[in-house]
This record gives C-alpha cells, sequence and structure tokens, in this order.
C-alpha cells in the first residue's frame, strides 16, 4: 500500500494537470466560436462567387481559360493544413492519414504543408515537403489566404502540376468534423458547391464579357476556398481540442474522487493506529 | 427618381445596404452608372472609385477588384476590399505605390507584371479617393 504522502504527491499532480486542461477547453471553446464566427462573415462573399463561377461555366461553356483547361492527371499536388500542436484528439492524424492514403495512388506528387504537425508528419514518413507555409493555421486571415493562392498559382502557371487538392477537416458541428479533399485546380463545374438561388431564371448577361469577369472570379474563388479550408481546419482543431480535455477533465475527475478515498482512508488509518499506540501505552503506564 | 437596393459585401463585412438612387462602378470596360431597372447583368471591376448616390448626396469610396451583380430585385458589389475615405490610410497607400512602382521597373516576369501593376492601380485608386474628399 502507498504511503500517504505519496498519494498527496499524485493528488497534487493530477490537479495541477487538470487546471490546465480545464484552461485549454475554455481556450479552444472561445477559439472556436471566434473562427466560426469569422467564417460566416465570409461565408455569404465566398457562396456569391462560386455561384456566379458556376453560372458562367454553367452557360458559357466556350470559354477557354487555363484554369479550366483539364491536364493529364498524372502530376498531383496535394495542400494539406493540419495543426501546428498536438493534443486535439486524432484530428492531426486522421486528416494527414487521408492525405497520405491518397498520395499512394498517384506517380508524381508534391507537397505543400500548412501547419506545423503536417510538416512533422511527411518529415516522419521520408515524404520531401515541397512547400511550406507557417503562421496560416493559428489565425488564418485572407492576406495568407491570397499569399498563398498566389504561391499555387504561379506553380500551377509553370506547369508544374496537373491538378492541385486541398486536405482539411471540415466542420460540420462542435462534434462532427471530418477530414475532407476537394479538387482546386482545374476548376470544373461538378468540384463547385454552390446551391442555385432562383431569384432570376433568365439569362444574365456579362460585361465586359464572361470571360473576364471569369478571370476575376478565379483568383477570388481559389482565395475563399483556400480561406475557408484554413478556418473549417482551425475551427475542427479547436473542437477537437476542446473534446480531448473534456474527456480529459472527467478523467481526472474520477482519478481525484479514487485518490482521495484512497488518501482519506490511509490517513484514517494512521490515525487510528496512533491513537491505539497513544491508549495503549497509556494504559501499560497506569 | 427611382430608387434600388444595393449592397456592398467584402469578405470581411457588409459594407452598404440600402435604398439608393444609383452607383457609378469602376467596370474593367470602364465607369458605368447603374439606376434602377438596370438589365440583370454582372460587371468584373478594377481597382477605381465607387460613387454612390442616396437621397441626393454622393459620396465616394475605394473598390478593389471584384465583380457587381445586377439583379432584378438588389444590386451586390462583391470587392475583397471597400473603404470610405476616412479609412483609407494614406501613408500606408504611397507605401503601396512607391513599392509597386519599383517592383514595376524590376519587371521579371509577366505574371509579376500583372501583380504589380494591380497592387499600382489599387494604390492609386486609394490616394485618388482620399484627397478627393466628395462630401458635398
Amino acid at each position: 500500500m502507498a504511503d500517504v504522502a505519496e498519494i498527496r504527491h499524485r493528488i497534487k499532480s493530477i490537479e495541477d494537470t487538470h487546471q490546465i486542461t480545464k484552461a485549454m477547453e475554455l481556450i479552444s471553446v472561445a477559439k472556436m466560436r471566434k473562427a466560426m464566427l469569422k467564417h460566416q462573415y465570409s461565408a455569404a462573399y465566398f457562396d456569391t462567387v462560386r455561384y456566379t463561377l458556376k453560372d458562367i461555366m454553367r452557360h458559357s461553356t466556350d470559354i477557354r481559360n487555363k484554369y479550366l483547361m483539364h491536364r493529364p492527371d498524372t502530376r498531383t499536388a496535394y495542400i494539406v493544413i493540419a495543426g501546428d500542436k498536438g493534443l486535439a484528439g486524432a484530428f492531426n492524424s486522421n486528416v494527414l492519414n487521408l492525405a497520405w492514403e491518397h498520395m499512394q495512388k498517384r506517380p508524381v506528387h508534391y507537397v505543400v504543408t500548412i501547419g506545423q504537425m503536417a510538416r512533422a508528419f511527411f518529415e516522419s514518413k521520408k515524404q520531401q515537403v515541397d512547400l511550406e507555409f507557417t503562421h496560416a493555421v493559428t489565425n488564418p486571415t485572407l492576406h495568407d489566404a491570397r499569399g498563398i493562392m498566389r504561391d499555387i498559382l504561379e506553380l500551377y502557371d509553370r506547369n508544374l502540376m496537373d491538378e492541385v487538392y486541398l486536405v482539411f477537416t471540415r466542420m460540420y458541428s462542435t462534434v462532427k468534423h471530418d477530414p475532407q479533399m476537394v479538387k482546386l485546380l482545374p476548376i470544373e463545374e461538378k468540384d463547385i458547391q454552390a446551391e442555385v438561388k432562383t431569384t432570376y431564371s433568365g439569362e444574365i448577361y456579362y460585361d465586359p464579357s464572361p470571360k473576364e469577369v471569369l478571370n476575376v472570379l478565379v483568383p477570388q474563388y481559389l482565395t475563399g476556398m483556400i480561406y475557408s479550408a484554413l478556418i473549417h481546419s482551425s475551427a475542427s482543431e479547436h473542437a477537437s481540442r476542446m473534446l480531448a480535455m473534456s474527456n480529459a477533465n472527467k478523467n481526472a475527475d474520477k482519478m481525484l474522487e479514487a485518490l482521495n478515498l484512497d488518501y482519506n482512508r490511509l490517513r484514517q488509518g494512521a490515525i487510528t493506529t496512533e491513537l491505539l499506540d497513544l491508549s495503549s501505552g497509556r494504559f501499560s503506564q497506569s | 427618381m427611382n430608387k434600388f437596393f444595393l449592397e456592398i459585401i467584402t469578405p470581411e463585412k457588409t459594407f452598404f445596404r440600402g435604398e439608393v438612387e444609383s452607383v457609378n462602378i469602376p467596370s474593367i470596360g470602364g465607369s458605368c452608372t447603374i439606376l434602377a431597372g438596370h438589365q440583370p447583368m454582372v460587371f468584373a471591376t478594377e481597382p477605381g472609385s465607387l460613387l454612390i448616390t442616396a437621397d441626393g448626396v454622393t459620396r465616394e469610396a475605394f473598390m478593389s477588384e471584384g465583380f457587381v451583380e445586377v439583379r432584378p430585385d438588389e444590386t451586390v458589389a462583391f470587392s475583397e476590399a471597400v473603404e470610405w475615405p476616412e479609412d483609407i490610410n494614406e501613408r500606408r497607400a504611397a507605401e503601396a505605390r512607391e513599392r509597386a512602382e519599383e517592383q514595376l521597373r524590376r519587371n521579371r516576369s509577366a505574371a509579376e507584371y500583372r501583380l504589380n501593376r494591380a497592387a499600382l492601380q489599387r494604390a492609386f485608386a486609394r490616394l485618388r479617393v482620399k484627397n478627393h474628399n466628395h462630401m458635398e
């Protein structure tokens, strides 16, 4: 049986950990809310970008744009978004494994990582990381998304890759978030998720031409996709961390309860023996 | 004068919502004025100034690249950045102009040239809107 001092020490250390996990849970809740709020603001904007792009693609099929043209799909680039830190349950490994599995089927692939956990994962798998973005995970901004979009487009323009996939974690609700893979380039009509609003059913004219409008829309579409992926990923990370931490809290509470019981029993036992010792000493004296 | 509903949306916020008489947009094909009852259309815009006339008062704002959708029920303008003159940071815009000019002189590739030209266009448009101060 452990002695009183040892149990007291364990209780203390569990209490300390408990305090940390409790703080982390609260922080994750706040950060998740903030990310969701940010997403709400931009959603209206990028939904319309997607919708308009889809509308143009549906009505004017003869448009030639280098980002819409299909290339032979042998060289694939993956943009993998994971977190900067661990301690978030299976969040990082889920999304990274999805990317990893898909990669094995492609003869030539490039890896672009966003987030330190993603880079560490591919390094441990001996997979070369071709491009890396830091600072975009903890607090994603439009500026980050624009920068990433620009760099990817430049590589695509130099004909280094045929397709670009975005691998990230989509957040459905606080308890449901699944890793997902979406094709970023070339843009295909079927890949664009936008519900068709039927406020106006007639043909819409584009000024100066559908092609010019498309040229403006494509970079914005890509920025929007990357931005929303970054935000979804960050919200999912915080949600998973929140769940992981709330489990940790529950475990800590359970352990503390058991340990406190043990501690009290031992302490009471010690007091009883001491009293017995005292009283028996007293009796033998008199 | 007939009025129509105008909404100006950026990724960060809804910049403007309300009934207006006319709006002048920096379309790629040249500046364009939209009045009530306009044919449904989508305009692509380049960085420039946006003139909003509501209740007889015209205000100027800076509008970055984007597009304007004219629907039968309302007109919605989308842009990555729309700013009132008082919100424009003049020093930043001037710095951006110098940076873009410097980069343009170096002129490395066609893609870079386009990027820098757009940056220069934005900087010029911001400075123009800031110094006009349409508040009559």
